[in-house]
């Protein structure tokens, strides 16, 4: 029985003029979107990998120089992107995708791709994952909207209710016979997307790419099964399949397009984040004052004293290291936490903005959808953390190298300590520090962050199923006077 | 087979059916004569639950049709005054469909093709869209619908408005083929000579109250014309 509906139901959607043009449309708009996004999987690969092996190279191949002078040279870090990236972008294109690595200064991610786009670039990326999160609810609605408000505008839903079948029947048939129209759109164009992506090559960051894309399925099929409920609800309802195309279009206008922009928006209002300038600005002066009000230079006398102290002499070149070095790194000791509450501060605003938005989801089940989809594809926020944590502690660990390799090898350069001393090092002495390795966070630490949002998609999926269930328990052959 | 008790509806101020008693047995084409708004669509509706009595009930075959809606539309065929079928299906499509929301699905499509035969539906219609049907071709289909649901009641909303006569006739033919296999069936018809010729008893309606019952064989055509206008006036 449900498997009769299901097929009628089928049959009637593709043979209605409608579906030709919707399916063009989205299977157009789909496929441009995956192979855009295989070409900048290719594009962005491979200029990743070219562009840390030079940086690689260019820190061993600086030339002979003072160890500290190599600090300052530094190196960068090139963020790796899995296949999954390219599906869904996420932060990338805002976040930044290099870190420039040197001694002193703790920086932020440069080379932000969206800013090298045009103005068309503020309507979003052209990605399989924004095409999906907007035109996919739009699919289902416009395919689904006449279900029951259309046969009980043309009268065919009395001789159906008039033949006994059970409510709970007709949902379900109907159900079943969307969503394969649906799916008889959407899912030959991702089998492609996947395809392409597969020939260009599968290394994934994070791991678990089997599992992530069954999670991203998952996420994907609960969004569909939302707006698919939510629209049959709505059309049992609705007076007329006039009015229900217009609560429900009313509604994705709300939930996929403007919340999206909306909620940014609102979290930056409840969480602020300070501006690049004012972050700096306040950065460096928490930097002169010293963290806890005492400077850096303060505390470099006393340091220095208690070292005097302690081997008992008077004179920087008495003692048993070459002091020049020992106080560049502990000034740079010093200067950690300063970096380390200004950076931090930040990241907890962007974390805070975050769960704004997560929790907007109730209101707009897109926005959980949004994040999901961007935890399993390895683009959001937790994985920007990672990147720039692990640049850092490359950083701290490249300059206490050369720093303390120098507080050594200086020391009794030309048979003397002096304050003076000055020694130049070759690639073997930057050989000390290995290449930059980004790890990203591991499959287990993405699926914990995307819990909440998991379960805020199965509860509006179970909400929407209830609604339905409700509206066609009361279904009546005639529109309500 | 099909009775009602009481039968009362209202809605609002206005009174649709006040107080109906009926009784359809197997063998009975019961005609509802009475004009417009005289509560005959109304006593349909009750039947097939899509309007709830405000007081009073409808049974098939003993069962009320409020505490089992679905129970008691297994043993009811409906034909309304214009058969809705989807435009896109074809015409045996449209049948094979409804036949398995009815519960049969074991029909093959030679059956599916006898049932539209029977009607009178030309061989290369059925398998053309609905959409291109004329009305008297959809009647058809909703004629084969019903026989294909092998009910033992038939609920008729003017199912004969709007044919020629040659249609309307086959279908008058069709219905005592019905009656002799033992259907019940109540028909809302404003054709009085169809409910002399095919029917076996008339009740008159107005104003929402059933005011005189009669058997066919027990009066003429002139008598039941004189009868119905008096009632009329």
């Amino acid at each position: 029985m449900i498997g009769t509906i299901a097929r009628k139901e089928f049959i009637e959607i593709v043979r209605d003029g409608r579906f030709r043009w919707v399916a063009a449309i989205v299977v157009l708009l789909l496929l441009t979107a995956l192979l855009a996004g295989q070409q900048r999987y290719a594009a962005y690969t491979a200029t990743q990998q070219a562009a840390q092996g030079t940086s690689n190279a260019q820190w061993l191949g600086q030339g002979d120089k003072n160890p500290h002078s190599a600090a300052h040279y530094g190196n960068y870090a090139f963020k790796p992107l899995g296949p999954l990236g390219f599906f869904d972008g996420g932060i990338v294109a805002y976040a930044g995708t290099t870190i420039f690595m040197e001694a002193h200064k703790q920086n932020f991610a440069i080379a932000r791709p969206a800013a090298d786009t045009s103005a068309i670039a503020r309507f979003g990326e052209l990605s399989g994952a924004s095409i999906l999160q907007l035109l996919l609810p739009l699919l289902v609605i416009l395919l689904g909207f006449t279900a029951f408000a259309g046969e009980r505008e043309s009268g065919t839903l009395r001789q159906v209710l008039s033949m006994g079948t059970a409510p709970s029947r007709l949902l379900w048939g109907k159900a079943l016979g969307l969503a394969a129209a649906v799916l008889v759109v959407v899912l030959p164009c991702l089998l492609i997307g996947a395809l392409l992506l597969a020939t260009t090559g599968l290394q994934t960051v994070g791991g678990g790419l089997g599992t992530r894309v069954a999670l991203l399925a998952l996420a994907y099929g609960l969004y569909g099964a939302i707006f698919l409920f939510l629209t049959l609800a709505v059309s049992a309802r609705a007076s007329s399949p006039r009015t229900a195309l217009m609560v429900l279009v009313g509604f994705w206008a709300f939930s996929a397009f403007l919340m999206p922009k909306i909620a940014g928006e609102i979290s930056k209002v409840a969480h602020p984040s300070p501006a690049y300038g004012t972050f700096m600005t306040q950065m460096r002066e928490h930097q002169r004052r010293g963290f806890d009000g005492v400077s850096a230079n303060a505390k470099l006398g006393r340091y220095q004293a208690e070292m005097y102290r302690k081997y008992g002499v008077d004179r920087v070149e008495d003692l048993p290291f070459y002091w020049t070095a020992v106080r560049m790194q502990k000034l740079e000791e010093l200067d950690q936490p300063v970096f380390d509450q200004h950076y931090d501060a930040v990241r907890d605003a962007y974390a805070a903005q975050e769960r704004v938005q997560n929790r907007l989801g109730v209101l707009a089940p897109t926005l959980a959808l949004r994040s999901v989809s961007t935890g399993l594809a390895g683009t959001s926020l937790l994985e920007h953390a990672k990147f720039q944590d692990d640049a850092e502690t490359f950083r701290e660990e490249m300059v206490a190298k050369m720093n303390g390799y120098l507080a050594q090898a200086a020391t009794d350069l030309n048979g003397v300590n002096s304050a003076t001393n000055y020694m130049i090092a070759n690639a073997d002495v930057f050989a000390m520090v290995p290449p930059y390795r980004y790890e990203p966070p591991s499959l287990a630490a993405s699926i914990a962050a995307q819990v909440p949002n998991l379960v805020l998609l199965a509860v509006w999926s179970l909400v929407a199923l209830g609604f339905a269930w409700f509206a066609v328990v009361k279904l009546q052959p005639e529109a309500r006077r | 087979m099909l009775q009602a008790l009481e039968l009362t509806r209202t809605f609002g101020d206005h009174t649709a059916l006040q107080g109906l008693n009926l009784r359809v047995e197997r063998g009975d084409i019961y005609c509802l004569l009475g004009a417009n708004g005289a509560g005959k669509t109304t006593t349909i509706n009750l039947f097939l639950n899509f309007v709830r009595p405000t007081s009073g009930s409808a049974r098939v075959n003993g069962i009320d049709v409020v505490e089992q809606p679905l129970e008691t539309k297994r043993h009811l065929a409906y034909i309304p005054e214009h058969v809705m079928l989807y435009g896109n299906l074809t015409g045996l499509e449209n049948l094979r469909y409804f036949a398995r929301l009815g519960g049969h699905n074991e029909y093959s499509a030679a059956d599916l093709q006898g049932f539209l035969d029977r009607v009178g539906l030309q061989r290369d219609a059925a398998s053309q869209r609905v959409r291109t049907y004329s009305k008297g071709m959809r009647q058809k289909v909703g004629v084969a619908i019903a026989l294909a649901k092998r009910a033992g009641a038939l609920l008729l909303d003017e199912p004969t408005s709007g044919l020629d006569p040659k249609a309307s006739n086959e279908f008058s033919e069709l219905l005592l083929q019905l009656k002799a296999e033992g259907a019940a069936i109540l028909m809302a018809t404003h054709d009085l000579f169809r409910a002399k010729e095919t029917g076996t008893r008339i009740g008159i309606m107005k104003q929402g109250r059933l005011v005189q019952e009669l058997s066919t064989d027990e009066v003429s055509h002139a008598d039941l014309e004189r009868i119905y206008l008096e009632h009329m006036h």
